[in-house]
């Protein structure tokens, strides 16, 4: 018998968002989920994953038992909808495939949008709802521990993670390109839709010092401005204001707003310092030429989904070196895990007393002349309990070893004392 | 022994290139890393082969093309270190380590003896102006690499090519500011490298100039710089064309520089002092 990590569940990969809405555990149940889950000595470690992507359950089971069938069901169960709703999406992993697995889900090459950043932080988050709940043993701490490693070191070291891939996104990276500090940098947004206000919002969060508004209708440039405590601006006199935006963002109706003469004036006033026009509005507002001028950048919405398809198939391509830092982390993993037979050598330390004590019981119960019932059954138990007792001090200093080698020495040494072969 | 340490510089410094190149191209910050300490592991043997020149000498190495040429990289790549510590700026290192590289290789390519010192240049002097005309000289040398970094990037925001973008670079904002403080840091020095020469001269042969190459070719230099720094103050020259200038004005140092040692044009300023 051996220790075995197993996966199984559903995700996008295997079950459209119809199927995987049915069967999310909302963040109050997951301690009553994580127990119902558990079992031991066949299910010993358990952690729930459950984004808006994937249920999936994470457990390190006895290898012997079928635990992969037993997760399905208690997962349903737990989930509360009927297996044959959800036959066909889960998917069941195990061995090093599940390792590979989690690993892959923590660098977020698993992701839909690959090497988006949110999942990180949920995984760890939900290994520590598992961890407080006593769900969470050596072997599934090793391996999310290790998962977290992987997922810096894919990061840091491949390009998945390192270009943006929305239109608001890829304009808030191009812009870091251009200025240094976004907070000290104020933006000029022309027209408060929506589309406007999606920008100026994603502006905000990357960190932009300061915002004006303007708009042909000046009361939604007020409300607009009160929302990102900015200045809202009359947009007749929008001219004498351009020159103090590092970032103007066009998103009005109507057409072209700025020239190339006016965008050449700006800078003059600017003395040069740079200015990045992003024009969202369709027909435009900015004049194509205005990139042509010194310390002026001009993106429209085209050339910013073109950056942003670009910088999806860069991603895809970086995501294949990230999967062979993620195949050398789960090599380093296994080497460990391989190691770890402190477990099943108790296991077989147990079984190898326990079948002397039955033999022993054999041999001697049928020669003794008047026992009844209740006798043989305290001679049982009190065979039982000199085998826990002599036990007992062993097992407990073999779980708790001073290091890894040592914990190797008092296997070794073990087995060797009782003739233990290690046979699974 | 100076040699052997040279070749160990220049191996560290391509060493640090690569590393550099890697960290850009492949936005891998484990080898900017790797690359800042193959720079400082050959910026130390660089150390060491001065010191082991200055033992052997007496002189700092500056007497022959390959020695100014390996104090010059010595100079830049000291300056990058205190410049290029924070942040995106270490990947200026991706200009730096070759430049660094190219300029050690061709010190170890032409090594030679130095050659005696005629008595009037021995003078406290020599080491005053060699230094300060070098510093000044290697801070405009790290201008030089910013500049083409920033065309680059530059050239690349411009063509809206988002993919080809390198973000492991500086911003624009950073490399505009850096160039402007190597400017303001190089531009005193080499003015006082200029004028310690001149006093040097006039103390020795009683003229503060006498009009040979190397003193053109520096004054020439001297006043793009001015032009440059007054129109960054002023008119406000900044971005592609100050960036165009300073690699004009760096391109003429090293001309000057390479020319003047390697066809042996008249003057005290040649490959071999006095020869």
């Amino acid at each position: 018998m051996a220790l075995e990590v197993v996966i199984v569940g559903l995700n996008h990969h295997t079950a459209p968002v119809a199927v995987r809405e049915k069967l999310s555990v909302g963040n109050g149940s997951v301690d009553s989920a994580l127990a119902g889950l558990l079992d031991p000595p066949r299910v010993r470690e358990v952690v729930l994953l459950s984004t808006c992507n994937r249920v999936e359950v994470v457990a390190c089971c006895d290898s012997d038992a079928n635990a992969g069938d037993y997760l399905a069901d208690r997962l349903v169960e737990v989930g509360g909808i009927d297996r044959h709703a959800v036959e066909g999406s889960l998917f069941a992993l195990r061995g090093r495939d599940a390792v590979r697995h989690v690993f892959r889900v923590a660098s977020s090459l698993d992701s839909m949008v690959v090497g988006e950043p949110q999942i990180l932080g949920q995984l760890k988050q939900q290994f520590e709802v598992a961890s407080a709940a006593d769900a969470v043993g050596p072997v599934l701490h090793r391996v999310f521990h290790k998962s977290f490693s992987a997922a810096k070191r894919v990061r840091s070291e491949t390009g998945v993670a390192a270009r943006a891939v929305s239109v608001a996104s890829v304009a808030a990276d191009l812009a870091r390109q251009i200025f240094e500090a976004l907070g000290e940098r104020t933006m000029l947004l022309i027209g408060a839709g929506e589309i406007g206000e999606a920008a100026a919002a994603h502006f905000v969060a990357a960190g932009v010092g300061s915002v004006m508004v303007t708009n042909r209708t000046f009361e939604s440039a007020v409300e607009l401005a009160r929302r990102f405590r900015g200045t809202p601006v009359p947009f007749e006199r929008m001219s004498m204001y351009l020159p103090l935006a590092d970032l103007v963002v066009g998103s009005a109706g109507g057409g072209q707003l700025i020239d190339s003469a006016e965008a050449r004036r700006v800078m003059r006033e600017r003395k040069n310092r740079p200015v990045f026009f992003i024009d969202l509005a369709v027909p435009r507002n900015f004049d194509a030429e205005i990139n042509e001028i010194d310390n002026a950048y001009l993106y429209d919405i085209d050339d910013l989904s073109n950056v942003a398809d670009e910088n999806l198939g860069e991603r895809r391509r970086e995501a294949v070196r990230g999967e062979a830092i993620v195949e050398q982390e789960v090599d380093r993993f296994w080497q460990w895990f391989e190691r770890l037979e402190l477990e099943p050598a108790i296991v077989e330390l147990r079984e190898f007393a326990d079948r002397v004590r039955l033999e022993e019981l054999e041999k001697t119960l049928p020669r003794l002349a008047a026992v009844d019932e209740a006798d043989r059954a305290r001679i049982e138990s009190m065979s039982r309990a000199i085998v826990n007792k002599l036990l007992h001090r062993p097992t407990t200093r073999l779980r708790q070893p001073r290091d890894a080698n040592e914990e190797v020495s008092l296997v070794a040494a073990m087995r060797e004392l009782f003739g233990l072969r290690g046979e699974d | 022994m100076e040699r052997q340490l040279l070749l160990g510089t220049m191996l560290a410094y391509a060493a640090a290139a690569w590393f550099f190149g890697k960290h850009v191209a492949r936005t891998d910050d484990s080898s900017a890393r790797r690359g800042k300490m193959s720079l400082a592991l050959g910026f130390s043997a660089h150390s060491l082969s001065i010191l082991v020149h200055l033992a052997a000498v007496g002189l700092l190495p500056v007497t022959s093309f390959s020695d100014g040429l390996s104090f010059f990289a010595w100079l830049i790549v000291g300056s990058f270190l205190v410049v290029g510590r924070g942040g995106r700026l270490s990947a200026i290192g991706v200009v730096v380590g070759p430049l660094a590289a190219i300029m050690v290789a061709g010190a170890v390519v032409f090594f030679g003896e130095s050659a005696p010192i005629p008595p009037e240049l021995r003078s406290p002097w020599l080491p005053i102006h060699v230094t300060l005309a070098f510093l000044g000289n290697a801070v405009f040398g790290i201008a030089f690499a910013v500049s083409l970094i920033y065309l680059f990037q530059e050239g690349r925001l411009k063509s809206r090519r988002g993919a080809w973008l390198l973000r492991r670079l500086p911003s624009l904002e950073q490399l505009d500011r850096l160039n402007y403080r190597c400017l303001v840091w190089g531009f005193p020095l080499l003015s006082l490298g200029i004028i310690t020469g001149g006093i040097w001269a006039a103390n020795t042969w009683g003229h503060f100039w006498s009009g040979e190459a190397r003193e053109v070719l520096s004054l020439l230099t001297w006043v793009i710089y001015a032009g440059l720094l007054q129109f960054r103050l002023t008119g406000g020259l900044r971005g592609r064309r100050a960036a165009t200038l300073t690699i004009v004005g760096f391109t003429l140092v090293v001309v000057s520089y390479v020319s003047i040692s390697l066809f042996n044009l008249p003057g005290r300023h040649g490959h071999v002092l006095g020869s």
